[in-house]
């Protein structure tokens, strides 16, 4: 695999236009209501596409892991009926960042640790994935976490250049989706242009994360630095909004809803985020995550040391939305600077 | 599985009353729009009582729906009577639940207030300072927002009709402004009062672009000190620098952005950290 | 658009979420707060669980919440779980009537080891409604009583109405090669018994050979850091120590990250932990000493 082609960008759009056609697609778009601001959304025509974009409120991983799904439907019947909510049609994700390839990458590690869930994998069987690279704002940090040049689960992969976009064809998926377009043979000025773009994005990701992986999940692990989670709960508001723009988190919660009929109703997962005050409370009442800092300390815990030794990597990719989301400006490359800096400075 | 008549609780099918207190009497007419959910909710329930919508009344009901803040001397028996007669006590909207534009007249003497609106005719008119009806009466459901948030109102209902507790959200609205992927309004510049405002309005002003004025009042644990800091400082990133710069907002300033909804009891910017040690 | 072809979804995908039918073949009050459901699956098949373990248990509109088995799994037929009314959903299953139906997932999570219990002594220390769970276990040991030592059951409930399973508490009291300790926090008129938190019985009255001694301990948060310190002065092992853990889980299968303990699911390595499991772990908040609850 991983040949390597030209699209035009009017090959682009009638590739787009095809895609569409034949089924449901999904990626970055312009809002409606606010302009200028991307988001993953199911894409109505080729031009509502936007490719170049610099980042999304929520990850993509909301195309396979919705915010609200239903599970299923129930009838208070005798006995009650349970009816899986199952969706079927395949879809196509178009437009998916380097670092948002690792991020679904890391959540099919998550959901397929056993026992397996269910739903994350049935989604990603129904869909193709088409990434494209890009260019970092002040938040990304992909290349200290080392997704900056992912390609995993795309199925093919766009870098843009002067002619239009490099297409490197990784799996026999992304071929197979290629008798829809109108590709010609790449010339070694087209991929030497899509080098010099990766490079450029290099030079411009300026964040980065002073330790390595290893040294930072030891910090974590045998520093005690009550005093600085203490600091940064402070001026922390508990919003969440660091897990709910987080391509790699992956906690939710389970409630039912009825109908205004009263006889029936859904059973529904929605996201969830350990840091909200009542994450960690239990029916006797007892929080076990009560006070705020254990909240954030939990979520730098969870990142790079928990499941960095469960999955042998960072649960971050780099994006940077947690930090941009976050309106008390705790950003994640200074915290986790902080800490490191703050352990070293012990030694 | 309880499964037989949807509402074991009254027996029979409920009457339903609206009653207004000090208030705009927004919520009654938001209820209204909800249109196609309000029929299927008066498939359960016979309204006996609703200025808004009918001109019949009776003193006979089994759940009163409340908007409106107790103002008067007279609102605490009336609201007591209604306490008495209804089985179930809906508050409706912030004016009744919690802390709303009523509740800044408290931050001065009642003859003061009473002198800036009626000047030389105050005479024989009394006031006492505002509150929610939940700070009058026992409560069994309450719904915030100004107006009353729909999506609330129908849970509680769904609640009220299953034999359900219903509490409110804890948790602020920024949480349903990311799960429905709107843009975060500090983004655009603007400042935004859903990181402690408590949440059950399915984010509707920021789906609109607009920021959170915080009319269903401040989440338990609302860090205020935290907004103080961020709104003032100095060495932000570049978003929220951008807010800080534009806005050059003061504390006094910030805190008076929060009284408009949150001034019961009084509110306090220091004591608003209840989750921390 | 292409026709309508579907991916071909071979399994349930909704499987991980999605409950069994089981039918409430008895309900028993236990106290104001407490009724106990006997349960048979809507298949007939048998549910085999392990004392310890949970079961997720729902009414569609009410919700789903975990409960321990407090039935042992030496009583084949139907299986039962004990329901505070704490929430919507628990006080709609106080109203639940025999032939009702309820859904049920699991069982999940790791119960008492069972096996490094055979042939040891066992002590059961248990607060409030921690009885449930125990109650499994020590059934067990009473149906399997040659396996097993010494049978110790130290119980502590606030007040006698409180007071759990009050038909088994007499059985096991009056059986010779049981010895158990009751005690309660708060005595009424027709109380004669101990007074007082369960430690102190545990501290006075117990005698064990800490070498031959697994204690398994269930209750209230706040009664672990105190069973611990005085199991350790007999001079107990930390690896002998059993604590089974509370934590709110969603999904039972280590993913929506509700009960997580640092790097540990307590529905997946727990419920049930041995001490050591637990130190250093700096979440496990209700077995440090009070001076460590900050760390």
């Amino acid at each position: 695999m991983a040949a390597e082609l030209l699209m035009t960008p009017y090959a682009m759009d009638r590739f787009m236009g095809r895609l569409i056609a034949e089924g449901p697609v999904m990626g970055p778009r312009d809002r409606r209501v606010q302009p200028g601001f991307v988001k993953f959304e199911w894409l109505s025509s080729a031009d509502e596409l936007v490719l170049e974009y610099t980042t999304t409120t929520i990850p993509p991983k909301k195309a396979f892991f919705p915010p609200r799904q239903p599970l299923f439907e129930f009838e208070l019947s005798e006995p009650p009926t349970i009816t899986a909510v199952q969706e079927a049609t395949p879809f196509t994700l178009v437009g998916v960042h380097p670092c948002d390839l690792a991020g679904l990458s890391m959540l099919d590690d998550a959901y397929a640790r056993e026992p397996a869930e269910a739903c994350w994998p049935a989604a990603r069987a129904r869909a193709r994935v088409i990434g494209v690279d890009c260019l970092p704002d002040e938040y990304c940090f992909c290349f200290a976490m080392n997704t900056c040049n992912s390609r995993e689960g795309a199925d093919l992969f766009l870098t843009p250049i002067a002619r239009g976009y490099l297409v490197e064809v990784l799996t026999e998926a992304g071929e197979e989706m290629l008798r829809l377009s109108d590709v010609e043979d790449a010339e070694d000025e087209d991929r030497s242009q899509a080098q010099a773009f990766r490079r450029d994005k290099g030079n411009r990701l300026s964040a980065s994360i002073d330790a390595s992986p290893e040294e930072f999940a030891e910090i974590l692990e045998t520093q005690e630095l009550g005093e600085l989670w203490r600091e940064i709960a402070g001026r922390c508001y508990s919003c969440g909004s660091c897990n709910t723009t987080c391509p790699t988190c992956f906690c939710f919660d389970i409630n039912d809803e009825f109908d205004l009929g009263l006889t029936g109703g859904q059973r529904v997962r929605t996201w969830d985020s350990c840091q909200l005050q009542e994450f960690a409370l239990v029916a006797g009442g007892h929080n076990f995550r009560r006070i705020r800092w254990q909240r954030v300390r939990h979520r730098w815990h969870r990142k790079f040391l928990y499941l960095y030794r469960t999955f042998g990597r960072p649960y971050c990719t780099g994006c940077g939305r947690c930090s941009r989301a976050c309106t008390a400006d705790i950003n994640i490359v200074d915290v986790s600077n902080e800490v490191i800096a703050r352990a070293r400075g012990r030694v | 599985m309880p499964q037989e008549a949807p509402i074991p609780r009254f027996g029979h099918k409920p009457q339903v009353a609206f009653f207004d207190f000090a208030c705009c009497e927004g919520c009654q007419l938001s209820v209204l729009q909800l249109e196609e959910k309000l029929l299927e909710i008066l498939g359960h329930v016979d309204v006996v009582t609703w200025r808004e919508a009918m001109t019949e009344t009776s003193s006979e009901y089994d759940i009163a729906f409340c908007e409106g803040s107790i103002t008067t001397e007279e609102d605490i028996e009336r609201i007591r009577a209604i306490r008495k007669q209804a089985e179930v006590l809906v508050t409706l909207g912030s004016c009744a639940s919690g802390g709303c534009h009523n509740e800044l007249k408290n931050q001065w003497s009642m003859d003061e207030v009473l002198g800036v609106v009626y000047g030389d005719d105050a005479g024989g008119i009394s006031t006492i300072p505002s509150r929610p009806i939940s700070a009058v009466v026992d409560v069994d459901y309450q719904t915030f927002g100004c107006p009353v948030s729909l999506p609330e109102f129908v849970t509680v209902v769904s609640c009220m009709l299953t034999g359900q507790h219903y509490e409110p959200p804890n948790q602020p609205v920024c949480v349903e402004c990311k799960l429905n992927d709107y843009v975060c309004v500090y983004e655009k510049g603007e400042v935004c009062l859903g990181p402690v405002t408590r949440c059950g309005c399915n984010a509707i002003c920021t789906s609109f672009g607009h920021a959170c004025q915080g009319c269903r009042g401040l989440m338990d644990s609302a860090n205020l000190p935290a907004m103080l800091k961020a709104l003032t400082r100095e060495e932000a990133h570049s978003i929220m620098r951008m807010v800080v710069e534009r806005h050059s907002l003061t504390e006094d300033e910030i805190a008076a952005k929060l009284r408009i909804y949150n001034n019961w009891p009084e509110l306090r910017m220091e004591e608003a950290q209840p989750d921390d040690d | 658009m292409r026709e309508a072809d579907s991916v071909d979804v071979t399994e349930d995908i909704t499987r991980f979420y999605q409950p069994e039918l089981a039918r409430v073949i008895a309900k028993q009050r236990l106290s104001e707060m407490m009724v106990m459901l006997r349960l048979q699956r809507a298949s007939g098949e048998m549910l085999e669980h392990q004392p310890g373990q949970f079961l997720q248990i729902s009414l569609p509109g009410y919700g789903e919440a975990p409960i321990s088995f407090c039935s042992s799994p030496t009583r084949t037929e139907s299986f039962e779980l004990c329901v505070a009314a704490v929430g919507n959903l628990s006080e709609a299953m106080h109203e639940l009537r025999p032939g009702d139906f309820v859904g049920i997932r699991g069982p999940y999570g790791k119960g008492f080891p069972l096996e490094d219990l055979r042939g040891r002594d066992v002590l059961c220390i248990a607060g409030g409604i921690g009885l449930a769970p125990l109650r499994s276990l020590i059934n067990y040991v009473a149906d399997r009583r040659a396996e097993f030592g010494r049978m110790i059951l130290v119980y502590g409930a606030r007040k006698p109405s409180e007071r759990l399973f009050k038909d088994d508490l007499a059985n096991w009291d009056a059986r010779e090669d049981f010895e158990t300790l009751y005690t309660v926090d708060e005595a009424d008129e027709g109380w004669t018994g101990r007074t007082g938190v369960a430690t102190v019985p545990l501290r006075d009255e117990v005698e064990i050979d800490p070498t031959r001694t697994t204690a398994s301990v269930v209750g209230p948060p706040v009664m672990y850091r105190y069973v611990a310190a005085e199991l350790l002065a007999k001079g107990m092992a930390e690896d002998d120590i059993l604590f089974s853990l509370e934590r709110r889980f969603k999904c039972g299968m280590g993913k929506c990250g509700h009960c997580q303990l640092n790097d540990l699911y307590v529905c997946q390595d727990g419920p049930v932990f041995r001490y050591t499991q637990l130190i250093g772990r700096s979440e496990a908040i209700e077995v440090w000493a009070p001076e460590d609850e900050r760390q």
